[in-house]
């Protein structure tokens, strides 16, 4: 997997972002000289490839290392081991995790991050102007009337008014809160956006217009976007491929209608059938198993494949040894020794 | 303020459990008076589910927690009744008690149970598990320390908590997310409670560990043959675990059926635009969903007339922006709080 050369960073034409066997370790401390007791494997070994222009989806459960691994790639966390390539606007390939802090602040320029939280990750203290201009202030764009042109012309792209220029995000809502958040992120023209469970603290009918929001932003400026959620259903609506975590690596990764059609993973059955479907008599037919006890402790991970404490169809091997992620099928990985052989059941469409 | 609703002193069909009518809560701000809940009604029978949904702000935790009388000490009680029928058989008018008082102390806990959203503000940081169910049993029931002990480990092991024994003398911190919410459940059913409030209880939760807690719920509810009111703003769990439901919408409840009648004959513009909102599994990638115009309104500036006819899609004027509707009731007992409901256009809407 890892490229020959290391003078040399290649990866494929189509793809923009390439995570290439990363890790990374969070050392747990003991007492006060701080002794390392152990480690916390975040993220172990993971590797997959995001395409110019789709929509990646994340999905797991909490615990599972979905935000360590947005925040590898924007280099939020420096990686363990591993490396991660990103292709820039001009077509050059760099591996994000040996820049220097002064490329970095460069390459974020076209890689930008929406937050779950749109409380907690805007500065109560600051106006719209200032907080949609800092970016463009930080990198030196544009006059103090320019960036001011530029501010509301990009209210007015995620749907508020320009008019709001002086106002404080207290006065908005959570959803308006969130657009100004997509506002922040795009006022540099990055190419790729990691949206971090950016609409799980929304309502409903908030959540949909701003997912809608977000695919016609993509297409307008082909944006090419990493979703991570624990919403299923939200998941499969705006991904074009999704990779499924459990204790800090991928069990699966596949395009969204064949893996939810017939998943190749068993824990990816169970997430699917986990999910309550608002569909009354479809619920009462459907017999549902839930999955038996929980994540394990991200400090002591189960020998052999990690799944296999709670998976109905582990035996012997399963318990023993480490299954690699490997190509099943065209465009297929799962990280299963049964894979072959097991015949799962997926989203039956109605 | 409305004493028209307390000369109706009929006793409630002796199957009823919980009978809401007119329920008014207010509260005083510097910015005026917010009506968090204006005049719901709604109704629970013995051994049943009903499931309330709407987004954040449509009163549906507030009007539970004046079901308990818990509610902040500057809430106004501005209208209503609020009725329930105790394990003796007697009705009590809950709206009447002190909120101190013996009675709503002997009720809490011991008639009705509640859990919440998240364990950790429900549960004693300070206390052991056990310490704490036992203090509940105790509280209510004349029996021994020894015998509490006994009952807290058998309300562990009915809610399925992994080595129940060895849990009894653990504090909350000690315990997953998923084991928290288990023990808040025992601590809930402690005292065989006729009725449940679940505020949110799996939204908290990991799907595979809310499935888990949902399968839990309904499999207690039908041994103790208890009720519960499931409050959520999720509509698939609504679905998996309620046998009517009532949709609120800005302090009301806009509709009410049975959970078939909700999903698959909506009769209130705002539930058919909710429902055709939530991306489905199996069926939605790649399509646009559908969304509702603008936003919740601000509790201070509650749109006249009908408060839902700045988004509905179906709005007249003239009549939606004026006249407030009242309930139009069908033949099934469905309600709907539209002045069109039930009318041709509405069904050609749903499709």
């Amino acid at each position: 997997m890892t490229s020959t050369t290391k003078t040399k960073l290649s990866m494929h034409e189509d793809h923009i972002i390439s995570v290439r066997a990363a890790r990374k370790y969070f050392p747990v401390q003991e007492g006060w000289m701080r002794r390392v007791k152990g480690y916390v494997k975040a993220v172990d070994d993971i590797t997959f490839d995001i395409r110019k222009g789709e929509t990646f989806g994340l999905v797991g459960e909490s615990g599972s290392g979905k935000s360590s691994i947005a925040r590898l790639i924007l280099r939020a966390y420096d990686l363990t081991g591993g490396e991660i390539l990103f292709r820039r606007a001009d077509g050059s390939v760099i591996d994000v995790s040996t820049l220097s802090d002064r490329d970095l602040r460069d390459i974020r320029r076209e890689m930008q991050m929406i937050f779950q939280d749109p409380y907690s990750s805007l500065n109560p203290r600051m106006t719209l102007l200032d907080l949609v201009g800092e970016p463009l202030v930080i990198h030196g764009v544009g006059s103090q009337g320019e960036i001011r042109d530029r501010v509301a012309e990009l209210l007015r792209l995620v749907g508020l008014r320009p008019e709001y220029l002086t106002r404080y995000p207290h006065a908005f809502s959570g959803g308006q809160r969130q657009r100004i958040g997509i506002a922040r992120a795009l006022a540099l023209n990055p190419s790729f956006i990691a949206a971090d469970e950016a609409v799980s603290a929304l309502d409903v009918s908030v959540a949909a217009q701003n997912i809608n929001l977000m695919q016609d932003l993509q297409e307008k400026f082909g944006l090419t976007y990493l979703f991570i959620t624990h919403d299923l259903g939200m998941v499969e609506h705006i991904s074009d491929r999704i990779g499924v975590m459990y204790l800090g690596r991928l069990m699966e990764v596949g395009p969204t209608d064949e893996m939810f059609a017939k998943p190749l993973h068993p824990y990816t059955e169970a997430l699917l059938a986990a999910v309550p479907q608002p569909d009354p008599r479809g619920n009462r037919a459907r017999k549902r198993v839930p999955l038996k006890g929980e994540i394990a402790d991200a400090m002591n991970i189960p020998t052999g494949c990690p799944f296999h404490p709670r998976c109905a169809y582990a035996d012997a091997k399963c318990r023993g040894e480490v299954p690699e992620l490997r190509v099943v099928q065209a465009g297929r990985q799962v990280r299963c020794h049964h894979a072959e052989t097991l015949d799962l059941t997926g989203v039956v469409a109605e | 303020m409305s004493d028209t609703t307390r000369t109706s002193q009929s006793s409630m069909p002796p199957e009823r459990l919980l009978q809401l009518d007119n329920v008014g809560v207010h509260f005083p701000t510097r910015d005026g008076l917010v009506k968090a809940v204006n005049g719901v009604s709604y109704h629970v029978n013995k051994g049943e589910v009903l499931g309330i949904v709407g987004e954040s702000g449509s009163g549906k935790s507030v009007t539970a927690r004046s079901i308990m009388r818990l509610q902040p000490k500057n809430a106004i009680n501005a209208s209503g009744t609020i009725r329930y029928r105790c394990k003796s058989g007697e009705e009590l008018l809950i709206n009447e008690q002190d909120r101190l008082g013996r009675t709503m102390r002997n009720l809490r806990g011991n008639e009705i149970g509640m859990i919440f959203q998240e364990p950790m503000t429900a549960l004693s940081p300070v206390h052991t598990i056990g310490t704490q169910i036992m203090r509940t049993v105790m509280l209510h029931r004349q029996v021994s320390k020894a015998d509490a002990r006994a009952r807290a480990i058998e309300l562990l092991t009915k809610v399925q908590m992994p080595r129940p024994t060895d849990i009894v003398d653990r504090f909350p911190h000690h315990l997953s997310g998923g084991m928290r919410q288990r023990a808040m459940i025992a601590l809930a059913l402690a005292c065989d409670p006729a009725l449940l409030i679940a505020d949110e209880p799996t939204t908290a939760l990991d799907v595979t560990t809310e499935a888990q807690i949902l399968e839990l719920l309904k499999r207690l509810q039908d041994e103790m043959n208890m009720a519960i009111v499931f409050i959520t703003h999720n509509f698939g769990v609504v679905a998996d675990i309620a046998d009517r439901v009532a949709v609120m919408y800005l302090g009301r409840v806009v509709e009410t059926g049975t959970v078939d009648e909700i999903f698959y004959e909506p009769k209130h513009p705002y539930t058919q635009a909710l429902l055709q909102s939530i991306p489905r599994l199996g069926q939605s990638h790649g399509r646009r969903l559908r969304t509702i115009a603008g936003m919740v309104p601000d509790p201070f500036n509650v749109p006249t007339g009908c408060s839902f006819h700045p988004r509905c899609m179906q709005a007249v004027g003239g009549i939606c922006d004026v006249k407030t509707p009242d309930d139009v009731v069908f033949a099934s007992g469905q309600r709907a709080r539209c002045h069109f409901a039930g009318q041709d256009r509405q069904a050609e809407a749903a499709q």
